[in-house]
């Protein structure tokens, strides 16, 4: 039987190693080598240096605020994106898909362009600012803002195909039972969304604690004031103090390991969530 | 809260009979008066009246998109009717909504809360109306016992088998006492064998319980064992409700008797106490008395109710229709299937003269004869048997006759015949 590919006859399959090898040799400078160096350089001048850098207090401040913003913007995108998911795959009203491409448009505007247009609203000359006679802008609010804002679609993103199919007959059920709204959506229809809540909340964390263009424009980079880690980073190679630009650099680089590690080993816990409803 | 304690009289007696005031005042649990519905512009119901009496169990018997299950979730309060009311026990429900009515509903696919054990399924409705924990746990275990499933009490409806999950879905509704317990398809999605098993439980389950029941269904076979009473419905139309001999045996409309099993349909005119079809004339003085002579109308009658005979003679209470000669032979299971071909356009002799006319199908006239379908059991087909063409006397032993609506108009797209 002539007809049988080489590949088979031999027991070898030689499209295999060549194809992964080709994917790393080309992952290899755009991605991990970067990487890498961020660890190399960073700890080259001993694990002292490094850990005296990080220690900084300039440093230490610069991470608590990026944790707690991006906490308080992850908190709040969540809880509307919930909200939002519900009204919109819940109720049909005229300018409904209006409503959710305009939810969704954040993800595609430059983060620049969105912190210039909060300091136009909010800040000293912007409507709001002079309205309310209250000034946000250049303060540790300014930088929740711009998160929420930059992460606004990134929860609601997830959550909104689950609740669309979510069968409403679970729901149906428990009215019938007797269940309240209130009820129904606390004992039924939430715990049927954890794994959705749980990755939204960490994809929108992950990249608020990332996020630059925005919080520069709106924050002031005022050092131990408003500066988040990323603008430390900057701040720090711009004076060229490259060991403690690259502390923080890897731990901002461990901390997104560890998140998309989660979002990709707990994936199977998180679709058999969304599978059952 | 008060609402809801009203609908759950106490628990402590779960099961069983209803509360002997309820039962003396009317005899009726549920009543559904007048229900009309439009989704958009499409007129899903109208006029729908039925009653469920105490410990009844109803089908509502239709095709898809007949609006039955429209009618059960106007009943649960799922959907609100465009007219008409739904009575609970005498209590007027149609401005309640579906969490005060107190009506257990099984979804076609259980629809069991995912997170929850089976026993937090069924404990679920007691939960929420916070009732005492020995209460809760001693109706539990009753509960648990009624379906056969305290073994599983721990497991996840996943780990579940199809029956096993309906069964929760039943405990969990009947937890809270429901007044009328309503079954989507509850058996759409299981396969033949274990649905004819479960609708035997079920049945036991509910005689038990002594809860009234409607039942949803488009499968006949199902309805007629389940149903105390069968409601057939056809295009948002309740088009007969009766115990499942009057509606198998004494259809009233051509769409009821064509639906529920195989039905043979003659066109035929009123005269004297007879109907004549063709040159045939059956005697029929007790089915023509509500027609005028002259009126058009449909016979109607089943496969089985199909007499044969090769010698003219039929046997005593069988009424002659016509002769025929066989078109085909064929077994279906437990039964012989014989496809017989009418004269229908020549003169039959007197009664006294049975003699048996020379039909034959391999000439034009067999374009012309009139096809219908015989069904006769298997003792039957191997005593006297039967081939492709042979000449027979076609009687029938029951028939029914109904209005021709199609030649008034109107109500055109209903079945179709099998006479064209």
């Amino acid at each position: 039987m002539p007809a049988i590919s080489m590949r088979h006859v031999r027991g070898f399959d030689v499209v295999r190693p060549i194809s992964i090898g080709v994917m790393l040799t080309m992952m290899l400078p755009l991605v991990l080598l970067p990487l890498l160096s961020i660890f190399i350089f960073g700890t080259s001048k001993g694990l002292g240096n490094f850990w005296a850098a990080l220690v900084a207090p300039e440093a230490v401040f610069a991470l608590k605020l990026s944790m707690i913003t991006s906490f308080w913007a992850t908190v709040f995108n969540v809880l509307f994106g919930l909200f939002a998911a519900y009204v919109l795959s819940r109720h049909d009203f005229p300018g409904r898909n209006a409503v959710i491409v305009t939810i969704s448009l954040p993800t595609a505007i430059p983060t620049a362009v969105a912190g210039f247009a909060l300091l136009l609203l909010w800040g000293p000359y912007g409507t709001l600012g002079r309205l309310l006679g209250l000034q946000v802008m250049f303060t540790p609010y300014a930088i929740i803002l711009a998160n929420i804002f930059v992460t606004f679609p990134l929860a609601f993103g997830v959550i909104k195909p689950v609740f669309d199919t979510m069968s409403r007959s679970l729901e149906e059920a428990a009215a019938t039972i007797g269940a309240t709204r209130w009820q129904t959506f606390w004992h039924v229809t939430l715990p049927s969304l954890r794994g959705a809540i749980f990755s939204g909340a960490l994809l929108t964390f992950a990249r608020a604690v990332g996020e630059f263009g925005s919080t520069i424009l709106v924050s002031g980079n005022l050092a131990g004031r408003t500066q988040t880690a990323p603008l430390y980073i900057f701040a720090k190679f711009n004076e060229g103090q490259i060991e403690a630009a690259n502390a923080i650099a890897i731990v901002l680089a461990l901390l997104s390991f560890v998140i998309f590690s989660v979002l990709f080993f707990a994936r199977d816990w998180l679709e058999f969530e969304a599978q059952e409803v | 809260m008060t609402a809801k304690m009203k609908l759950a009289p106490n628990t402590d007696q779960l099961h069983v009979s209803w509360s002997p005031d309820r039962e003396q005042k009317t005899g009726v649990a549920a009543s559904v008066r007048g229900i009309s519905k439009s989704f958009k512009k499409t007129r899903v119901l109208e006029d729908v009246s039925f009653d469920v009496a105490e410990g009844e169990s109803l089908v509502l018997l239709g095709p898809s998109g007949s609006g039955k299950t429209t009618v059960l979730r106007i009943i649960a309060g799922l959907e609100q009717p465009y007219t008409g009311r739904v009575i609970l026990h005498g209590k007027d429900v149609t401005d309640l909504p579906a969490r005060e009515r107190g009506v257990g509903v099984i979804f076609q696919s259980y629809a069991l809360f995912p997170r929850m054990t089976v026993e937090k399924n069924i404990a679920f409705g007691m939960k929420i109306r916070r009732r005492p924990r020995k209460e809760r746990k001693e109706t539990l275990n009753r509960l648990l016992k009624l379906v056969q499933l305290e073994q599983h009490r721990k497991k996840y409806p996943w780990q579940l088998s199809g029956g096993q999950q309906q069964r929760v879905a039943i405990a969990r509704t009947l937890a809270y006492k429901p007044q009328v317990l309503l079954f989507d398809e509850p058996f759409g999605a299981l396969d033949a064998q274990t649905r004819v098993h479960l609708r035997r439980e079920i049945r036991a389950l509910l005689k038990q319980v002594k809860v009234p029941a409607i039942f949803i269904t488009h499968d006949q076979e199902e309805a007629l064992e389940l149903g105390d009473r069968i409601a057939v419905l056809n295009n948002g139309h309740l088009e007969q409700i009766g115990t499942p001999d009057e509606v198998y045996n004494h259809p009233q409309t051509e769409f009821v008797a064509t639906f529920l099993g195989a039905a043979n349909l003659l066109l035929g005119v009123v005269t004297l106490g007879a109907v004549e079809i063709g040159t045939a004339r059956v005697p029929a003085t007790a089915e023509t008395k509500k027609f005028r002579g002259g009126q058009s109308v449909k016979v109607v009658f089943r496969p089985e109710d199909v007499t044969l005979s090769k010698d003219a003679k039929l046997p005593e209470g069988c009424r002659r229709l016509a002769n025929g000669v066989i078109e085909e032979v064929s077994f279906v299971g437990a039964y012989e299937r014989l496809n017989v071909r009418l004269d229908l356009t020549q003169r039959q002799p007197a009664e006294d003269k049975p003699t048996l006319y020379e039909v034959t199908i391999n000439t034009p006239e067999r374009m012309t004869g009139i096809p219908i379908i015989a069904t006769r059991p298997k003792p039957e087909a191997s005593a006297s048997k039967f081939s492709v063409g042979d000449r027979v006397a076609v009687g029938l032993t029951a028939f029914s006759v109904l209005p021709n609506y199609t030649l008034v108009g109107g109500r055109v797209n209903r079945a179709l015949d099998i006479n064209r």
